[in-house]
């Protein structure tokens, strides 16, 4: 009897030792504060190329101009052209569960007043520079009924690309910067006379893009999907200086 | 006797239950590495191990012989800085 209470106890164990292997991932967020000493040989999995960047102003670094005033916190101007007569936003995922990403450790330096308040109640995390998440649905309708909907799938989509585990914490704040610079490029475009984002601008737009999905399209089809299909929506926003200043 | 076998069976399994842990942290990390290398644009055929200096401050080699300084400046910026 006694042996088969402790075989009982070993069964139950085991089967709580393979369970701690799925919830590994949830530690993702918190891997760069308290990383175990990495020791060697990381299996290197399937990562995708992640294309090289032309950017010049990552690698060589502290090109800290934009760090401290990068808002880049897509909120509530997003008004895709289209306005279909239905002001409901169908694309809006579910919302995702609540991972902390704590590893995006320093810069949540943002001010975001403006992504503060359009932003719904329930993300509240404060407003970071991560992709300016577009709608992902044609809404608008001039009432401000629909102009909080497309805020929700905007705060939505940038929670999501906050929260995915398919990008690691490291990377993410790389992405991040690049983000806040191609948005310093264009605020500084518009600042001048010509208005006009050049093609050398909607490249390097659609490079960091490809670079998103890139690092999304295995571990996250389905936000993967989403911000691809956000791409035009998103460059509208960008292309256009009064969408842009609403940022 | 009985006893101790199965606290040594206990330790066992628990040494092993702990280890695919430490491994799949392991792995992700070096996958947010090499990640983050190659979002700067620096070549990393295969990251092959990884040195942490401090909060998000590590050393990465790579397969292909390349060293980086991996870490996150004073103003939030992943540097990588190759050695």
């Amino acid at each position: 009897m006694r042996r088969l209470g402790i075989a009982g106890f070993l069964v139950v164990l085991s089967v709580c030792g393979c369970a701690s292997m799925k919830g590994t991932g949830t530690s993702e967020g918190s891997r760069a504060a308290q990383v175990p000493v990495p020791p060697e040989s990381v299996p290197q999995s399937t990562l995708p190329p992640a294309s090289a960047p032309p950017s010049k102003a990552e690698s060589s670094t502290d090109n800290g101009s934009d760090q401290s005033s990068t808002p880049a916190k897509a909120s509530d101007a997003a008004p895709p052209p289209p306005p279909p007569p239905t002001p409901v936003s169908p694309a809006s995922p579910p919302s995702p569960a609540k991972a902390k990403p704590s590893g995006d450790t320093r810069p949540a330096k943002q001010a975001g007043a403006a992504a503060a308040q359009t932003r719904p109640p329930g993300s509240s995390r404060s407003p970071p520079a991560a992709l300016p998440p577009s709608p992902s649905s044609p809404a608008p309708a001039p009432t401000s009924a629909p102009v909080a909907s497309r805020a929700l799938n905007l705060a939505d989509l940038e929670q999501r690309l906050r929260e995915t585990r398919a990008i690691g914490v490291f990377t993410k704040l790389s992405l991040k910067n690049q983000v806040d610079d191609l948005l310093n490029a264009f605020r500084e475009l518009y600042r001048g006379p010509d208005k006009h984002p050049s093609a050398e601008l909607r490249q390097r737009y659609d490079l960091l893009l490809l670079k998103v999905l890139t690092l999304l399209q295995d571990g996250d089809p389905p936000l993967a999907a989403e911000i691809a299909s956000s791409r035009e929506a998103i460059w509208s926003i960008l292309a256009d200086p009064d969408k842009f200043a609403k940022i | 006797m009985a006893p101790r076998i199965s606290a040594l069976t206990l330790t066992v399994i628990a040494l092993f239950g702990g280890a695919p842990l430490a491994a799949a942290d392991d792995a992700s990390l070096g996958k947010d590495l090499k990640a983050t290398i190659a979002l700067q644009g620096m070549p990393c055929d295969q990251l092959v191990q990884s040195k942490r200096n401090g909060d998000s401050d590590y050393t990465a080699s790579c397969k292909d012989g390349n060293r980086y300084h991996i870490y996150v400046n004073a103003q939030g910026r992943v540097i990588v800085q190759k050695l």
